[in-house]
């Protein structure tokens, strides 16, 4: 059984400023797996060991996320491809899924589909069901847990605004996990040694059956229009002061 | 033709109306200039939910009406969504970002071929381009994002940003839609079950008392539960607080949590890390106790005291009536 993951290399922080000169992201350099793509790589390699399975990472963007990949074959997956290429960059949630899927559609027979839920930079969540709308399978977003049955079918089990909802899908389907879902496992030096010998295979726009005019930017419908630090929505703190009793005296006499 | 609309999705949770889906109404309106404002219901026929909706003003009520819509996956929901969206063509399409709105949205972004920009916390109309405010590294930088060329402009839109107001509206219509439920045949939902939601009452709540990791002792927990009994209120906690058994995600606030705005909240033996304190600007008056005078939780705070959590709940629990 086939399982890719699409995974995202995403800053190690959040903690991003805006130059006040230029009005450009000031981020840090170094890239990791984002934290939500690890619970499914975690959750492909527990179904690949149940089912002598095949576990496939792949990712859109530039070089420096082949460091990502490495880690992500470092923790045990089998073979990474990187969609990476001029065309395919300044892409939004939709002209990103868009080549994912064909991607996916080229490696051919793949039965699941694994997404974090969201990743912790743009915070969307959207690539997952847009790539299961591509190629036509059902979707269980946010899963808490999954489990495979005999009859090729996949049980999830969801966890909506008020209610817990279980699901039975037919394979190939697509799947968002959560963090709730399990724990990753950290790489052991002789996976990390193995995981350069393991294939990495990079894919340009022209290895892939893409329309031009929905890759890029030119094939994504949204524009950020302007970048910049939230509104210092500070308050005036009042501090209590003396004993607790005293403080809370306080507090109660101005609510 | 295009129709100048904006669209507001009607989430139901099982029979009950997703708030953010009646704050989006609002927001709606305010915003909308000369624009109506549809309410979009998809609802089984044991259900009537427009009496609510009207509450909130809408011009219009667009109902499609089948029973399946009771536990349908969001292939259906999104399906028939399209369907009346190519036959009216609104000019925007607004969702809660929930679960349910997250799950739904993107999927039928993709059948639309438009634009959706995710967890809004704020929106307005530059002529007919909607700009859509929205957050990313955790809160930390701002976008305005447009979809320039491509309509419907999407956005999911963050719970309990704005607030719901009534203004019934007795000339809303309501307009029954055509359309065809095609059954997702490789799908089937086997059961959902309610959860006594201590997320509703969290996100609902007038009084949260919220206990972060220098206040995790059973006794400080206890006292917690206490006071908030005694004051009609609710417990809340940090991520690091779910890991203790007695507490679940479901009770987290924050960025991977829930949106409060309480009338009244009070942090107690929390850092306020921004992945916390964008879960709590909706609050309305906010109290904070931690032993380090340098915590940035009192930059956030209206009242704060330096000391320890335990003896301030004491304190509160021996004076509050
Ligand atoms: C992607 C991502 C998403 C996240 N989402 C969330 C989220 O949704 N919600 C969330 O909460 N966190 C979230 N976090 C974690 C967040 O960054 C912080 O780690 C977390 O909020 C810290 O919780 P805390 O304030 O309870 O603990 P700490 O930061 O450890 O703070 C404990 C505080 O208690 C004080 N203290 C100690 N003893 C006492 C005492 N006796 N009395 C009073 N005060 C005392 C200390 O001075 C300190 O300020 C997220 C992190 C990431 C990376
Ligand atoms: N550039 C990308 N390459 C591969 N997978 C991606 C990419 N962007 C997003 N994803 C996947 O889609 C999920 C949701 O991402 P997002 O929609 O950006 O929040 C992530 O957790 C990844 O699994």
């Amino acid at each position: 059984m086939k399982i890719v993951v699409c995974i995202k290399q995403v800053p190690s922080t959040n903690d991003v400023k805006i130059d006040p000169q230029t009005h450009n992201l000031v981020r840090s350099a170094d890239g990791v797996i984002n934290p939500f793509d690890k619970n499914a790589i975690e959750a492909a390699l527990k179904l690949r060991d149940q089912t002598n399975g095949e576990v496939i990472l792949l990712s859109m963007g530039p070089e420096s996320y082949r460091e990502s990949l490495l880690e992500g074959l470092a923790m045990g997956a089998d073979s990474a491809y990187l969609l990476s290429s001029r065309a395919l960059g300044g892409a939004d949630t939709l002209a990103t899924g868009y080549p994912l899927s064909q991607a996916i559609q080229k490696i051919g027979d793949v039965e699941l589909v694994l997404f974090g839920r969201q990743s912790v930079d743009a915070d969307t969540g959207q690539v997952g069901p847009i790539v299961a709308e591509y190629l036509n399978v059902p979707q269980v977003t946010f899963a808490e847990a999954i489990d495979l049955t005999e009859d090729h079918h996949l049980i999830g089990k969801r966890r909506l605004d008020a209610a817990e909802q279980e699901v039975e899908v037919e394979l190939p389907a697509a799947v968002t996990v959560r963090s709730e879902m399990n724990q990753p496992r950290y790489a052991t030096p002789r996976q990390i040694q193995k995981s350069f010998e393991k294939p990495l295979t990079v894919w340009t726009e022209q290895d892939l059956d893409l329309d031009p005019e929905r890759i890029g930017l030119a094939g994504s419908p949204t524009q950020v229009t302007q970048v910049y630090a939230p509104a210092a929505a500070k308050k005036r703190v009042t501090m209590l002061t003396g004993t607790p009793e005293h403080a809370v005296q306080e507090l109660l006499q101005s609510l | 033709m295009t129709n100048e609309s904006i669209w507001v999705y009607i989430q139901l949770n099982q029979d009950k109306i997703e708030p953010t889906s009646l704050q989006l109404l609002t927001k709606a309106k305010q915003i909308a200039e000369d624009k109506p404002v549809w309410a979009i219901l998809l609802e089984p026929t044991t259900l009537t939910a427009e009496a609510t909706i009207q509450q909130y003003g809408p011009d219009n009520i667009l109902r499609l009406r089948d029973d399946r819509f009771a536990a349908a996956t969001d292939e259906e929901l999104a399906d028939a969504l399209e369907q009346v969206v190519t036959q009216y063509n609104p000019n925007s399409f607004l969702f809660p970002a929930t679960t349910a709105g997250r799950s739904l949205a993107p999927r039928l972004q993709a059948k639309l071929q438009t634009g959706l920009t995710a967890d809004c916390l704020d929106l307005a109309f530059d002529g007919d381009t909607l700009v859509q405010v929205k957050p990313t590294y955790g809160d930390n930088i701002m976008c305005d994002i447009i979809c320039p060329d491509r309509r419907p402009q999407m956005a999911t839109v963050r719970p309990n940003i704005f607030k719901a107001v009534r203004v019934p509206n007795s000339q809303t219509e309501v307009v029954s839609a055509t359309f065809t439920f095609h059954p997702e045949t490789t799908m089937t939902i086997l059961n959902t079950t309610r959860l006594i939601s201590q997320t509703a009452s969290l996100s609902d709540a007038q009084t949260v008392i919220a206990l972060g990791r220098g206040a995790n002792q059973p006794k400080t927990i206890e006292l917690a539960r206490q006071l908030a009994a005694k004051m009609g209120g609710v417990v809340g906690v940090t991520r690091p607080l779910t890991d203790d058994p007695q507490f679940t995600h479901d009770q987290q606030i924050g960025q991977s949590g829930q949106t409060v705005a309480p009338d009244l909240l009070i942090n107690l033996g929390i850092s306020g890390a921004v992945q916390y304190t964008v879960g709590i600007q909706n609050a309305n008056r906010i109290v904070s106790v931690n032993t380090d005078a340098t915590a940035p939780i009192f930059a956030d705070s209206d009242y704060g005291y330096v000391g320890d959590a335990t003896e301030f709940l004491e304190g509160l629990l021996a004076q509050v009536k």
